[in-house]
């Protein structure tokens, strides 16, 4: 059941991918990109990354891609784009480029479970099941969580709160600045610019 | 029911961690050929974003493969790192838009040597 929800989903997203890169409308391309976003909820939620799920729906799939649209809207550039001229003659070797990548990208995720890996895969699942189950107490660095695969795990979100504000508190806080700064950035560059007066009094046009 | 001439493959309880990489694999190229053919500076974006969710697909699938949650705080970091990316990067995009008026990056080429 989980694999046929998982094969179903697989194929809806990356058709909304190839749809996304296909489309010569951006507005279709956001709407597909949209899609995408739903599936990877989908596989969340299979791999039990439920608070994840959640995040991705609602700052992807709602607040960064309703950016994305009103600038599209705000730009105008709704409308066909003309046919790519870019790289014009180059065009296919952009095109076996990521083959090549997408050949490599899947010939080492197919590699992942092969017997030098199964040895350290299987070691690591080996600490899985030694360690005692489910504690709600921070657990200390690479400490191996309860086995959340298909369990109802009603304290996952306060796992991962407890991690999150306890061993990486830190990178939270610089996540925290760092957005103050784009949040800064943006508005300087986004506004209108008046005509600046320099240092002489001289009215200049910065562009 | 007569005898199939294979044997079935035997069919996992849960999707393995494989088919997981594989397909953030496949998204992740996908997105890759959308930067290198499109030349919308916002389709770019999308296409940017979309190797990002490919990239949180394989955390994700590699948490729960060790069991770790440490995968899983990973993408809320590039999470919150492709929205402040998203911020600042549209706001280029428009600040270029009023100065020349297209959004496509062959017209913006100043810096071409």
């Amino acid at each position: 059941m989980e694999l046929l929800v998982f094969l179903g989903v697989a194929a809806l997203s990356v058709a909304s991918a190839l749809m996304m890169i296909a489309q010569r409308n951006a507005m279709y391309s956001a709407l597909f990109l949209v899609l995408n976003f739903f599936c990877l909820a989908v596989f969340y939620v299979l791999m039990g990354a439920y608070f994840l799920a959640v995040v991705q729906v609602a700052v992807y799939a709602g607040a960064i891609m309703v950016l994305m649209l009103f600038v599209i809207m705000l730009l105008n550039v709704a409308q066909p784009e003309p046919s790519d001229r870019r790289l014009g003659v180059f065009r296919p070797f952009g095109v076996i480029a990521a083959f090549i990548l997408l050949a490599e990208l899947v010939a080492v995720g197919a590699r992942y479970g092969a017997p030098p890996e199964a040895q350290a895969t299987g070691a690591t699942t080996a600490a899985v099941t030694a360690t005692p189950l489910a504690r709600p107490t921070i657990p200390p660095a690479a400490t191996p969580i309860a086995d959340h695969v298909g369990a109802a795990d009603v304290g996952h979100t306060q796992q991962l709160a407890a991690v999150l504000f306890s061993r990486y508190l830190f990178p939270f806080e610089v996540t925290s600045v760092l957005l103050l700064v784009a949040i800064l950035g943006a508005t300087i560059l986004a506004r209108k610019r008046p005509e600046y007066e320099d240092v002489a009094g001289v009215s200049v046009r910065i562009k | 029911m007569p005898a199939l001439p294979f044997p079935l493959p035997e069919i996992p309880a849960t999707v393995p961690t494989e088919a997981y990489l594989i397909l953030s694999g496949i998204l992740f190229a996908l997105g890759c050929t959308g930067v290198i053919l499109r030349k919308s500076a916002l389709t770019i974006f999308m296409s940017i974003e979309l190797m990002l969710n490919a990239v949180n697909l394989s955390f994700v699938a590699f948490a729960r493969q060790l069991g770790q949650f440490d995968g899983q705080i990973f993408v809320f970091f590039v999470m919150a790192v492709a929205a402040a990316e998203v911020a600042v990067g549209l706001a280029i995009i428009i600040d270029i838009f009023r100065s020349r008026c297209t959004a496509d990056i062959d017209d913006v080429s100043w810096l071409k040597g």
